[in-house]
């Protein structure tokens, strides 16, 4: 009887215990600061970081399935298109400006699309096959797929 | 006069009309019937420019804002894998240009695949990293590409070849990325703006053939790329001399250069060397003996953007027009450059930059009231001014 109610009791500790060290309440997971979508049909889950950012500067004009992709911008001020810049094509918006005027002014190929709002990129991505865009972490998706950036 | 000035004021506002129809972006115009579009870019370049000691690419002496480009593109992509477009440019460059406009580039590119595409019409000559973008102000730091390899003199020589581009990409998945491009074709040169003085009793002048091309390596490091590029070119001149009668010349070159650059997030660090070798042969020996002589060229560059809207670069660059002789005055130019660039805002900057030269090789007797290199200056210096708009 004597070893029940110490069992009882450790329980009770532990019980204790672990509401003690429990957070009142649990956090959400904070949004990262962009992510990568892509049209519904598109059959990737995951993109290799080089890939996207050969996409997003027209090195690569070609998923692997041979779609044409179809890379779309926010605006040079946009703070997630700032992050996305630095993290993916590992540039600053300036220096991929600089690279653009080279290609344009050069004759070899011309700038994605700049879309206004996070908005317009989804709805682009939703209505073409080939899309790929970023919008930050908790934009409405729709029914944009996000792919993981490996 | 009054031409020139009617030139200038119609780039202009062929230009300035585009920047105000649309200040975020490229000019858009819709073909109908269709989702595509006709992108239209363009830039307006004026600049300033003032030398110590010598004349340099213009009266500069006294200063001279005879020192400006203005241009203005249309491309469109017509199906998935074909894209035309057009670039009219025109320049006022000391004696050259006086802004007569010119067809810059134009051509049909159909691109297979990323690994092979091919380019036919004029476009522009892919030769060590920044060749082909040399005239666009806005895609660099400097006011002046270091002259060693990129001379402004040489812009029409060297620019752009009308003939056939190949050119493709492969990216390996442990190796980095392989791009290539290979072209031959012809130059159409314009004696008539490419300096003060033709040639005496110059009739005829022609390249039978300009080919080449550059292969760069995007390493594994971030950021990391080299190569090198190579080319050879002829060019032939017929002269009718006073008391001689006719003569004929060829110009035979072979140009390379090795690159490399490191361009990552706000760090730009860039270095070239070069040789340039020619063969001169005629029909009279007597006027101009059979010569070889090989140039050779080399620079390193560095930039550094400390935020959205100062952007400071410095640069060494050293010519030698004969390895053989690299004494005097007249046989080097040494140059080195600093530069402070200004974006007010996304489609406007302002250049500031200063250079201390010393040798005289890249002059010309012709700005210079026909003092011969080695009695001009040997140390001088260059300060420019630069302001572009760009849309």
């Amino acid at each position: 009887m004597r070893a029940i109610a110490v069992g009882r009791f450790v329980l009770f500790a532990l019980f204790a215990l672990l509401v003690l060290v429990t957070p009142t309440h649990v956090s959400a997971e904070p949004s990262p600061a962009f992510v990568v979508i892509v049209n519904p049909q598109n059959p990737y889950l995951a993109l290799d970081r080089s890939f996207v950012a050969d996409a997003f500067l027209k090195k690569v004009t070609r998923w692997p399935n041979g779609d044409v992709i179809k890379p779309v911008d926010l605006p040079p001020r946009s703070r997630t298109r700032a992050r996305f810049s630095e993290q993916v094509l590992k540039r600053s918006i300036a220096a991929v400006k600089s690279y653009w005027n080279q290609m344009i002014f050069s004759g070899r190929d011309v700038p994605p699309p700049e879309l206004s709002t996070e908005e317009e990129v989804v709805k682009y991505v939703l209505t073409h096959a080939g899309a790929v865009g970023y919008v930050s972490g908790d934009a409405r998706l729709g029914d944009a797929k996000i792919v993981t950036i490996r | 006069m009054s031409s020139r000035r009617s030139r200038i004021a119609a780039w202009s506002s062929l230009v300035i009309g585009g920047l105000l129809a649309s200040p975020a972006r490229a000019a858009d115009i819709e073909v109908p019937g269709t989702e595509r579009a006709v992108e239209v870019h363009g830039f307006v370049s004026p600049g300033f420019i003032v030398t110590t000691g010598n004349n340099y690419l213009a009266k500069s002496k006294r200063g001279s804002f005879e020192f400006s480009e203005v241009g203005i593109n249309f491309t469109v992509q017509l199906t998935d894998r074909l894209r035309t477009g057009v670039q009219l440019f025109a320049r006022d460059l000391g004696p050259q240009g006086n802004y007569s406009p010119k067809a810059d580039w134009y051509y049909l590119d159909y691109r297979f695949e990323d690994w092979f595409g091919i380019r036919a019409g004029r476009v522009k000559i892919p030769f060590g990293l920044y060749n082909d973008t040399s005239d666009i102000d806005a895609a660099r730091v400097p006011v002046l590409l270091p002259q060693s390899i990129y001379p402004l003199y040489n812009r029409d020589l060297l620019l752009a070849q009308t003939g056939v581009e190949l050119y493709g990409r492969v990216r390996t998945r442990s190796l980095g990325a392989l791009e290539y491009r290979l072209y031959g074709g012809t130059i159409f040169l314009d004696v008539a703006t490419q300096s003060t003085v033709p040639p005496q009793g110059l009739t005829n002048l022609e390249f039978p053939f300009v080919a080449g091309e550059r292969l760069m390596w995007e390493t594994p490091i971030e950021g990391l790329r080299a190569g090198g590029s190579l080319q050879a070119l002829r060019l032939d001149a017929s002269f009718d001399l006073p008391n001689i009668g006719p003569v004929g010349a060829s110009l035979q070159g072979a140009l390379w250069v090795g690159s490399i650059e490191y361009a990552l997030h706000d760090l730009l660090l860039a270095a070239e060397y070069s040789r340039w070798i020619f063969r001169l042969d005629s029909s009279n020996h007597a006027i101009a003996p059979p010569s070889r002589v090989i140039h050779e060229r080399a620079y390193v560059m560095a930039s550094y953007r400390i935020n959205d809207w100062f952007h400071p670069g410095a640069y060494y660059s050293v010519l030698y027009p004969d390895v053989e002789n690299r004494s005097g005055r007249a046989a080097q130019q040494h140059d080195v450059a600093g530069t402070l660039r200004f974006d007010i805002n996304h489609h406007w900057l302002v250049k500031l930059e200063g250079h201390f030269m010393s040798g005289t090789a890249g002059l010309t007797p012709d700005l210079n009231d026909g003092v011969p290199l080695d009695r001009l200056e040997r140390n001088w210096g260059v300060f420019l001014v630069k302001t572009t708009a760009h849309f």
